[in-house]
């Protein structure tokens, strides 16, 4: 005990400096403030982190925003300002991340505290463990504790015994037998050295000394170690000492192969958790002078720094696998098969997310499946990627002609495809197309003005009623479905156009935790692709949804029709939720 | 004794892969914002018509406002969706205003031109508006309630839908829990 407080004592001899040298480096509260402002501007900009940048202070970044909120900070100064007022201002604009050394309170307390407490601990390991180690050596010093055991060595060490038997290698017990016969060997070698001349007295009484020490807990150590089952009974007939039966035999020897087994356990844990983060969180290269870890390590956009070497040459370059995916995408799209289109397309924008022909794709896609807004937003983020990129200014202008009766978008669209277009059948038909919307931009000078209300109709303001036709009905479920409603299900009531097979519908509606019976009305606001008229002859049906989406049917859905096609306008349009899937 | 080595073995290791999974996981460029529910930061601007418009002058209606740049993709895959959504509010008690940072005004003036923007659009030119809304990744739209209260924050692209819910909720006054994010482009 009285050693180990000497040992702790020590200890706070080597920790002590060290602390005062790690403390004495800590960043300590601006003491002095020099009179120029720019300097101090300065300062304050070196503790205020930029907000667009990795790991730099706003005082060493060249990004804009960090210039600027440098003006910023030069302006509260010469308000008079203190540098603390003006770092409060920033940590009430960006939160305390904006300041590059946390405060040392709450959480951030532990961000100052942690890495001395870490290094303290890690010496104070080290210490423990070579005090061990030192400690193990310092009982092999001779000891005449047990003459009768030294007695013994000198005895066996004398003649050559047997090697261990085999049964046993592997064991502890084996490798305990295996050194015993090792110090016996070395002990008569020594012998036979000194007994030749070639040893002084006292370096062959050192040795030998260390010798029999190092044979005495060997033998002590073979004295407690149990041996295997199977070699218990010719360990008796040797005349070993019998403790080692009363041993737990099983326990011990198991006790190594259970820890290698957890230890492996969890280093292959270990390795798969870090092999998976890792690959979510490096993307690819976009290209050779790509950084991997790129805008997420070093605030810089694919491409690394050459990203602002045009946005047109985006297209171009791109990782090994893009023109792969993109090529798979082609094709599924032209087998129609769009499910894997869509994937081939998703995977090539998650490696180059401005590729202007995933997008575009995606837009043709999109427009296909009747999201005119989504798929615009597609084509502009292709053509914001390539602003010449045909096939995109085509899918715009065309939906823009069609899906939106946008006809001056689309004239302006389709004009500058034509500018870049080789002349061919293909130019010809959009000069077709374009003299097509000019007719019929012309055509809705003339009666447009209902149209053109009801596509810039304001929108349903709380309480006020939608404007324009309506088919509104009441929904009731068949009482022999009634045990089968699901609380959290959500209806959708599904509009096509009279006679279309298949397709977009022209409107859906959606209800969430419908209660029964339930009085509906559907309007234009619910038609899917803007710019639709809401007229004419439609079949109506309702789903009662299980999972919510729209887009699957599954088991536990409820669903109903109205028998026959319907005017717009009808009232007392009633469903019943009839049917089971 | 085996068991307990284990445990302390544990006990040292995981919390350090918990650290490690959180590092990785987290977008290092997110910012959380702490302006959600507090009051609206005033500024006035010049708009592009020449006008000039302050925040305090809008009190008592919901505004949207919306920083942007001409050069940011997902502030221009958003632009239609914003001009179609002020033409459906325009006449209620509802104030689109956009904020251009960053830019040249020959770029702007080209974007407002090209997405047929009609609701009014000033410049930042100091960056004192963007820093005050601790802008970091465009478009970044706040939606300030009739009482000069932020609601909510959306990083990234907004969607229909998103605008609509979100102009009734700042109507009300309803406070948003947490920040939106959507596909953004940090600032320069």
């Amino acid at each position: 005990m009285l050693n180990f407080k000497l040992k702790i004592r020590n200890l706070k001899f080597i920790i002590l400096p060290f602390l005062v040298q790690l403390f004495s480096v800590l960043p300590l509260a601006v003491a002095a403030q020099p009179p120029d402002l720019e300097a101090q501007a300065r300062q304050i900009a070196a503790e205020l982190r930029c907000p667009v940048c990795q790991n730099l202070s706003a005082g060493d970044s060249p990004s804009e925003l960090a210039q600027q909120m440098k003006g910023i900070i030069l302006e509260q100064l010469k308000e008079g300002k203190s540098a603390d007022e003006i770092k409060a201002y920033f940590v009430s604009k960006y939160g305390e991340w904006v300041l590059l050394s946390p405060p040392a309170r709450g959480f951030g307390l532990l961000v100052w505290v942690l890495p001395y407490v870490v290094a303290v601990a890690g010496i104070v390991l080290v210490l423990l463990v070579v005090r061990r180690w030192t400690g193990k050596k310092g009982r092999q010093e001779p000891s005449a504790a047990d003459p009768a055991l030294l007695a013994r060595i000198k005895r066996e060490a004398a003649i050559e015994a047997p090697a261990p038997p085999e049964r046993e290698s592997g064991s502890p017990r084996a490798e305990l037998l295996q050194e015993q016969a090792r110090l016996y060997a070395d002990l008569r070698e020594l012998d036979f050295d000194y007994r030749a001349g070639k040893l002084s007295e006292t370096d062959y009484q050192d040795l030998r000394n260390t010798l029999e020490t190092e044979a005495v807990l060997v033998l002590k150590k073979i004295e407690t170690t149990p041996a295997r089952r199977a070699a218990t009974a010719p360990q008796a007939s040797e005349g070993q000492p019998s403790i080692e039966k009363k041993t737990a035999q099983t326990q011990a020897s198991a006790r190594p192969g259970w820890q290698l087994a957890a230890g492996g356990a969890f280093l292959l844990l270990f390795g798969i958790t870090v092999g998976v983060l890792l690959t979510k969180s490096v993307r690819p290269r976009g290209s050779d002078q790509d950084s991997i870890t790129g805008d997420f390590l070093t605030g810089t956009g694919p491409g690394g720094m050459a990203g602002g070497a045009g946005m047109a040459g985006m297209g171009a370059s791109s990782s090994r696998d893009l023109p792969a995916l993109l090529a798979q995408g082609r094709a599924a799209y032209e087998k129609q098969e769009l499910p894997k289109a869509i994937q081939a397309f998703k995977d090539a924008l998650a490696l180059d997310p401005n590729q202007p022909e995933a997008h575009t794709y995606m837009g043709l896609i999109l427009a296909q499946a009747g999201h005119a807004d989504g798929a615009l937003m597609a084509f502009d983020r292709a053509l914001s990627a390539n602003p010449k990129f045909p096939l995109a200014l085509w899918g715009k202008g065309m939906l823009l002609y069609q899906g939106k009766q946008d006809f001056a978008g689309a004239r302006a669209t389709l004009q500058s495809l034509i500018e870049i277009m080789p002349a061919g059948e293909e130019k010809n038909q959009i000069q077709k197309t374009l003299v097509e919307i000019n007719e019929a931009s012309k055509g809705r000078k003339e009666g447009p003005k209902k149209a053109k209300a009801e596509a810039a109709a304001p929108p349903a303001q709380p309480g006020a009623q939608p404007q324009g036709q309506q088919i509104r009905g009441t929904i009731t479920v068949d009482p022999k479905l009634k045990s089968k409603l699901d609380g959290k299900a959500v209806l959708f009531i599904v509009v096509y156009q009279a006679g279309s097979t298949g397709g977009a519908p022209l409107a859906v509606k959606k209800i969430d935790k419908p209660v029964f019976p339930l009085p509906y009305s559907l309007g234009s606001e619910s038609v899917m692709m803007a710019g639709m008229p809401f007229s004419g002859k439609v079949t109506v049906s309702v789903r009662l949804d299980k999972d919510g989406n729209a887009m699957t049917k599954g088991p536990g859905d409820l669903t109903g029709e109205r028998n026959g096609p319907v005017e717009v306008g009808a009232q007392k349009v009633d469903i019943v939720l009839d049917r089971a899937m | 004794m085996a068991w307990r080595r284990l445990v302390i073995t544990l006990a040292v290791l995981l919390p350090l892969i918990g650290i490690l999974a959180y590092g990785f996981m987290r977008d290092p460029r997110y910012i959380n914002s702490p302006l959600i529910g507090q009051q609206a930061a005033p500024f006035t601007v010049t708009l592009f018509d020449g006008k000039k418009l302050s925040l305090d002058d809008l009190r008592g209606k919901t505004v949207f406002l919306n920083f942007w740049a001409s050069w940011c993709p997902p502030c221009r895959a958003e632009a239609r969706d914003l001009e179609a959504a002020w033409q459906r509010v325009k006449n209620s008690d509802v104030v689109f205003l956009g904020v251009d940072i960053q830019d040249t005004e020959e770029d702007a003036r080209a974007y407002l031109r090209e997405f047929d923007v009609t609701y009014p659009n000033g410049r930042d030119l100091t960056g004192k508006v963007a820093v005050d809304y601790g802008v970091w990744g465009i478009p970044e739209t706040f939606f300030i309630d009739p009482q000069g209260r932020i609601t909510y924050k959306h990083v990234g692209s907004l969607g229909t839908p998103l605008i609509t819910a979100k102009l009734e909720e700042a109507r009300a006054g309803i406070v948003s829990a947490k920040e939106g994010k959507g596909s953004y482009q940090t600032v320069r």
